[in-house]
């Protein structure tokens, strides 16, 4: 990572009140991807080069040159694929657009429904031909169906109703007379682990950053749920903005931030305004800028729309994003809690991760921590697709068995399933027979082999060929590949050629040939991109061997 | 090479890790990959994104190892090169797993990597190549899939090349681009298996910002970015370290060879001075020495024609004519004028023979025309007239002042170091009227009007002291004059500075209160400073700046002059001026005249010479008849260009030792064929007082021959017994005589060099002035500011502030850059101009302008910029054809009599 363009990004004040990132997704907005003069008058401006500026321009799909005069979106994320909704849509958005003003987007958090797309700001899905048609002409205005199940099994933390804005402050007034060590020592005693994938303890990162040298420090919310088949951070930032707000405060206060930052992908276009309204309603409540409350707790909330690239929910890569760098993986050391946003000390968390914050200083981390298991405390949101009788949200204890949230909440598949693909495309594919074994925490899908990621839920069905859906696992991570390390570069796009080539071609696959390059992205790539499309790959070759025979040989 | 180069240097403990089972010791805050190097051996671990002068990236994965926090534990891989050691860790660098994931890497990288080895450029030093045999590939099992092998190659540039689909997207052109250079013209467009290799808004080499410094094209592993002198090809026959000719920086060189032929020029990355980075003077400005037009045999002129000479007539010559002169007329008739481009043995050679074997103290070099003042006013505040930190003292300091310099330009390495430190914030204020590439990263740009540095210096030193931020326990025990000097200061009347200066006031308060509170502030300066008519009291009071905040003999801190030529230090050391003799001993003093007579054996001159614009002066006026030259177009590059060739012509003998023929050879009547730095050895001394050794390459050119060696042979001529040229020889009888040379061996200067003053048994000095000045007492000069004559005079009519100053890719007159691709690059002097002015005066953009001086006339083409501000006017001097010195002035700076290039008042006409 360039130590030179992170500190010019912040330079005199910049940083997030000039912020590079906004200022050339600003350009793009008219025609699609910035006009070079603009980009270049940005590169003086900020001192930076221009190739820096359009190598930030050409990475996301919202910005790049190709997007140029892209109207309309169709979702091409699993749960449409899977359910096979998109054909129609396209041909539907045929009718009005030509080709070339088609784009995709992946996924705009429709699983539950499918048929999504996105069109002049605005997302929707499950519409007739005829429905599409009529928004298109201006004539309808329905904001799509969107309707979901939402409801708990277990203590209500997340899905309960949230207090108002005045109950709020009541708490956070009292929390602002404690002092930070306090929070966080609730924090440590709620047991609350990250809630983006990789379940690492919330108090960890709030104290290393608390304690780390540097100011401004900053409270980053990543937002950017990218992980086609997941719509509970979607939920979240919709229909309990201030929960996720509120978290990002109160992590504020235990790490000494004093800047917050919600990042939020670009496919979320009502997150994104549900999100700014609430802000506003912050900044009424005095719970947005200096002095929060009269007290010496300064907090002053910032929204990022990001511009597409998956990537970005990686945390290092979120942070140079929101530098307005090329969001490429950064090598760890130094972690953001001490080198993060602009180089000072950050906290990165995911939207539900902070979410239950709130919770925690309203009822105290003890309280948090008898929800769920010992290691895994509190509760997860899931987010099931179509596949299910019941699509929808639901909320569980952690250590709430597979099965009863298959059968209860989702009741049952809508149609055959042969497997589940829990926890985005880099979670682990469940074969049906293993879902007795399975209970929804972080512990019980790491010991049999599959990861409980971000915990949505994808049922593929049992007609869809497995080795299709390895190739759109593929195709997913090479589109989705920043570049920078080797494996994953090159890996996931040969991994995609392969398994094309196997389907389409007198050619069968060379079973060393593809253990070698699984096992090279696995132990050789920088991130969790690259590392973790190894794991459904291997489910899927373990758990469906006798299917994918015909394209391998030994 | 170390890893570790750049980074602080790591702690030594004792703590121990095992590397396959075996325990080693560790030190705190290296890599696993830094520490596996030390123990193993350089190459023992593969890599291909791993550079030494770059950060830790993690691209390539190829140096992943496995490790394990206990000995029987589980088993991890990593990527050595960003996972910082820990104590007791076990590490397993070739495990079986390990070995299969690196040759799994390289036969995905080999999936998209055309196979032309033999034919390949790099054949044979290319890391991908070494890599692949390293791990063991031999065969690619993937079939043929996507990839980048169609790519053009872009030959758009003089100098350098890509072939992106050699490309193994490894980053290291991009990171040297910006974590050396700090020029961030590479980057990366696209993302995935898409992204690819960026110059600009993906241009061309040649239509980007590319400042063709060759970081890129020498960090790169395969020949992706490579230059037209192949310089990564193997087909050398040696290989030969020595020290850049051009700037003051003292770049270490690599120069790779065959026969007499150069083949490239890279940069060493264990060179102190450079690690690594050079620009594109020193790393590809270097065709000149074999150029058609290089002199190869001394010249006599007969009826004003030119005629080749051997070698004996042309010294019976000048014998036989110098000898008649000092006979019939003195040796005072007689002066030369020594280069800076020259070794410390030459100049120390040329001053011995103009003083002993002439004897005469006419003596002087071209830092009259850029640094004396620098050397008169820090000898007289400090005691020496040299830099008193190190380069690499950046690192520690907190604020940079630099005034009147454009290192970027100028002294390119020195400039990088300095931007790369304002990018990521340390303080940095300019004192500049234009608005260079560094004023843009300026936390501080006080531009002020040309000719008014004193006034803004003081006004600095008005508010430190409005502020209380002196350091008044070292202006009590360090300095002197202190009282009467603040006195002096608090009454000067700030509105008028700040009306002469056109700098606000707070703009100067708050660029003090930085520079007087930084814990460590280091300034630099440049001819900006140096080249006006108060150029010794402006350098004085940098001087009385850095002593009032106590920032002399520490790290980090002090005055720091950035000296223009190779060797410009190292020619004053020698004592090449009129009144200081070798070791800047004073020429008047009894005991120093005797000194002298004893060690040279014959008797000097008490009397002090001529300055270099004094002896224009004395031609003109019948006292000088004969002048020697060395390297040294003054023609060309000393001011008011018309007297300098009417002094030239009034002489009655002139002799000039040169590479080409130059404005000024022409108007000799004996010129020698000098050989360059690439065909000669001795020491060059940088502008960090540092001796470093040059060492021959190729044999001088045709009849050419080393200065050193031409002076010697002329003294004998004259029946002094001087020993040969040799570095070795010359630079004990240096160390003889200069006191700071004493401990100077040739022998012991290994690849680094050393820095002045080496004391007898060796010992250099980073740091001058630690606990007492050389003067004892650093003394504090106060000087008001002063208008220059220049525009008291000529004001009015010539209402326009013309200022020089040079572009990177030339070297001052030109001689040598513009014989070289360089002049593909930058073809001609232009003239700054500001918008507001242009259209005023109803100039568009590539028009030719007349500028017209009380001196004379030029004719330029006006470029329009906001670099400058409305009414002043910026060109450079690098080409005959503007011979922008048809206008400067015969101003000087009152007391080193240097010449006043920064403040011509001109008019401008459209043509």
């Amino acid at each position: 990572m360039s130590k030179n363009l992170t500190a010019l990004a912040a330079r005199k004040g910049k940083g997030l009140t000039n912020n590079l990132f906004e200022r050339i997704a600003h350009l793009a907005e008219e025609n699609g991807t910035p006009n070079p003069e603009a980009l270049r008058q940005i590169a003086d401006e900020f001192l930076v080069g221009n190739a820096n500026v359009y190598g930030t321009t050409t990475f996301y799909d919202f910005t790049k040159p190709d997007h140029q005069g892209k109207k309309v979106y169709v979702c091409n994320g699993s749960a449409c694929m899977l359910a096979g909704t998109q054909t129609a849509v396209r041909e539907a958005l045929m009718q009005h657009f030509q080709p070339e003003a088609i784009g995709e987007m992946c996924c705009l958090g429709r699983c539950h429904e499918n048929g999504a797309f996105h069109f002049n700001g605005q997302n929707y899905s499950a519409l007739p031909a005829e429905g599409i048609g009529s928004i298109l002409d201006g004539a309808a205005e329905a904001a799509g169906t969107d309707a979901y199940r939402v409801a708990a099994l277990g203590t209500p933390v997340l899905t309960a109703p949230f207090p108002t804005l005045k109950d709020c402050r009541e708490v956070i007034i009292n929390m602002l007379r404690e002092t930070p060590a306090v929070l966080l020592q609730s924090i440590r005693e709620s047991g609350l682990r990250g809630r983006g994938g990789a379940g690492f303890p919330m108090a960890f990162k709030l104290e290393a950053c608390r304690k780390a040298e540097g100011s401004p420090k900053f409270i980053v919310c990543n937002a950017d749920e990218g992980d086609p088949g997941a719509f509970s951070d979607r939920y979240l930032m919709e229909q309990q903005p201030l929960a996720v707000l509120l978290g990002m405060l109160i992590a504020g206060y235990a790490a000494g931030a004093e800047r917050g930052v919600i990042y939020i992908r670009a496919e979320y276009p009502e997150s994104i305004n549900i999100i700014q309204e609430a802000i506003g309603e912050l900044t009424e409540a005095g719970l947005n800028g200096a002095h929060l409350l009269g007290s010496d707790f300064s907090f002053h909330f910032k929204l990022i729309k990001a511009q597409g690239a998956y990537i970005c929910g990686e945390e290092t890569a979120l942070l140079q994003s929101i530098e307005g760098k090329r969001p490429e993986v950064r090598v760890r050391p130094p972690y953001p809690a001490q080198e993060g946003l602009f180089g000072k000390p950050t906290v990165v968390n995911n939207v539900e991760t902070l979410a239950n914050l709130y919770y925690i200083i309203a009822n105290g981390g003890a309280a948090f921590a008898q929800i769920g298991t010992q290691r895994s405390s509190g509760t997860k949101l899931l987010s099931l697709d179509s596949a299910f009788n019941r699509p929808g949200l639901y909320e569980v204890d952690m250590g709430t068995p597979l099965a009863q949230v298959v059968e209860t909440l989702g009741g049952g598949f809508r149609r055959p399933v042969k497997a589940l693909h829990i926890g985005g495309p880099l979670g682990g594919l469940v074969p049906v027979h293993k879902i007795p074994d399975l209970t929804i925490d972080f512990e019980s899908f790491a010991e049999n082999g599959f990861l409980l990621g971000h915990a949505s839920i994808i049922g593929i069905p049992e007609e869809y060929p497995m080795v299709q859906y390895l190739e759109h696992l593929f195709a997913f991570t090479a589109h989705e590949s920043c570049g920078k390390c080797f494996p994953c570069r090159i890996g996931s796009v040969r991994g995609q050629e392969l398994l094309h080539k196997a389907q389409h071609e007198s050619y069968q696959i060379d079973t060393t040939l593809f253990n070698d390059l699984v096992e090279t992205l696995a132990k050789g790539s920088l991130c969790a991109l690259g590392g973790g499309i190894p794991l459904p790959v291997r489910n899927a070759m373990l758990y469906f061997k006798a299917e994918l025979s015909p394209y391998f040989k030994e | 090479m170390i890893a570790t180069i750049h980074k602080k240097e790591p702690q030594i403990t004792t703590k121990v890790a095992y590397i396959n089972g075996k325990a080693y010791e560790m030190r705190a805050g290296e890599t696993i990959l830094a520490f596996l190097k030390r123990h193993l051996g350089e190459k023992y671990v593969p890599t291909l994104c791993d550079a030494p002068n770059l950060e830790p990236f993690g691209a390539c994965r190829v140096c992943s190892v496995d490790i394990a926090r206990q000995g029987n534990g589980g088993l991890k891989t990593v990527a050595s090169c960003h996972t910082p050691m820990e104590e007791g860790l076990f590490i397993y660098p070739d495990s079986e797993s390990v070995l299969k994931l690196r040759r799994n890497i390289i036969e995905l990288v080999l999936t998209d990597h055309p196979l032309d080895c033999l034919t390949c450029e790099v054949n044979g030093n290319c890391e991908l190549q070494d890599v692949a045999a390293q791990v063991g590939i031999r065969k690619v099992r993937y079939p043929e899939g996507k990839n980048h092998l169609d790519r053009e190659k872009d030959l758009s540039h003089p100098y350098m090349t890509s072939d992106l689909s050699k490309c193994i997207m490894c980053y290291r052109c991009v990171r040297a681009c910006d974590e050396v250079q700090g020029q961030l013209v590479l980057s990366v467009a696209n993302r995935g298996f898409d992204s690819v290799i960026i110059k600009g808004m993906d241009e061309s080499f040649f239509d980007s910002d590319c400042v063709s410094c060759g970081a890129c094209a020498q960090a790169c592993p395969t020949s992706a970015i490579s230059d037209i002198y192949q310089s990564k090809s193997v087909v050398a026959q040696k290989e030969v370290r020595t020290v850049c000719t051009y700037c003051g920086v003292g770049c270490n060189l690599d120069v790779k060879v065959t026969g007499d032929q150069v083949l490239s020029i890279q940069a060493p990355y264990d060179a102190e001075v450079n690690a690594g980075h050079t620009c594109l003077k020193g790393r590809y400005a270097f065709a000149f020495y074999k150029h058609p037009d290089r002199l190869r045999a001394p010249l006599i002129k007969r009826n004003g024609i030119f005629e080749t000479a051997t070698w004996d007539e042309a010294y019976d010559y000048i014998v036989n004519k110098l000898d008649t002169i000092r006979r019939e007329n003195g040796p005072d008739f007689i002066a030369g004028i020594s280069s800076a481009r020259c070794t410390n043995e030459e100049n120390y050679l040329m001053q011995k023979f103009i003083r002993a074997v002439i004897g005469t103290n006419n003596i002087d070099g071209c830092a009259r025309v850029c640094h004396s003042p620098t050397a008169i006013g820090m000898q007289r505040t400090f005691g020496t007239g040299a830099a008193t930190n190190s380069i690499a003292d950046l690192q520690y300091t907190d604020c940079m002042l630099v005034i009147g310099a454009n290192p970027t330009a100028a002294h390119p390495v020195t400039g990088a170091k300095i931007k790369q430190k304002a990018m990521k914030g340390t303080t940095l204020i300019v004192l500049d009227p234009r608005t260079t590439e560094i004023a843009k990263y300026a936390d501080h740009h006080l531009q002020l009007r040309p000719g008014t540095n004193v006034a803004v210096l003081n006004m600095m030193l008005y508010y430190i002291m409005q502020e209380g931020l002196e350091a008044k326990a070292f202006i009590e025990t360090r300095t002197e004059g202190y009282d009467d000097f603040k006195k002096n200061i608090l009454q000067l009347n700030i509105a008028e500075l700040e009306a002469v200066s056109g700098v606000p006031r707070e703009q100067v308060r708050a660029a003090a209160i930085a520079y007087a509170k930084a814990k460590a502030a280091m300034s630099f300066h440049g001819l900006g400073v140096t080249e006006h008519y108060q150029g010794t009291y402006t350098v004085m009071l940098i001087a009385d700046l850095a002593m009032i905040t106590g920032n002399v003999g520490r790290p980090g801190c002090g005055v720091n002059p950035l000296r223009g030529q190779n060797n410009v230090q190292g020619m004053a050391d020698m004592g090449v001026q009129p009144y200081q003799g070798a070791g800047y001993m004073d020429v008047t003093n009894p005991d120093i005249v005797q000194k002298y007579a004893n060690f040279y054996r014959r008797p000097v001159s008490d009397k002090v010479g001529y300055t270099i614009p004094e002896m224009y002066d004395s031609a003109l006026a019948g006292k000088l008849k004969a002048m020697w030259i060395i390297g040294e177009d003054v023609v060309q590059s000393d001011p008011n260009s018309q007297k300098v060739i009417k002094a030239l012509e009034a002489l009655d003998f002139l002799v000039v030792q040169e590479l080409f023929m130059t404005e000024t050879s022409k108007y000799a009547d004996v010129v020698l064929p000098g050989a360059s730095f690439l065909e000669k050895e001795g020491t060059f001394t940088n502008g960090e007082r540092r001796i470093q050794r040059v060492n021959k390459v190729v044999e001088p050119i045709g009849d050419a021959k080393p200065d050193g060696q031409i002076l010697v042979e002329i003294m004998n001529r004259f029946g002094y017994p001087q020993r040969p040229y040799t570095a070795k020889g010359i630079l004990e009888e240096i160390a003889d005589i200069v006191p700071f040379f004493a401990g100077v061996r040739w022998d012991e200067l290994g690849t680094q060099g050393k820095q002045w003053p080496v004391t007898p048994d060796g010992r250099d000095t980073k740091i001058l002035h630690q606990d007492s000045f050389k003067r004892g007492k650093g003394r504090f000069v106060f000087r008001d500011f002063i208008e220059t004559p220049e525009l008291d005079a000529y004001h009015e009519q010539y209402p326009f502030i013309l200022t020089t100053n040079r572009v990177l890719e030339h070297y001052n007159s030109g001689t040598m850059t513009r014989r070289t691709h360089n002049v593909d690059i930058i073809t001609e002097d232009i003239l700054l101009i500001n918008p507001v002015d242009a259209r005023e005066q109803g100039i568009e953009e590539g028009q030719m302008v007349r500028l017209v001086s009380p001196r004379g006339e030029v004719q330029s083409k006006a470029r329009l910029t906001d670099e400058v501000k409305p009414g002043v006017l910026s060109t450079t001097f690098h080409f005959p054809e503007l011979l922008v010195n048809n206008l400067t002035s015969d101003t000087h700076d009152t007391e080193a009599n240097c010449p006043e290039y920064k403040v011509v008042a001109v008019r401008l006409e459209k043509v």
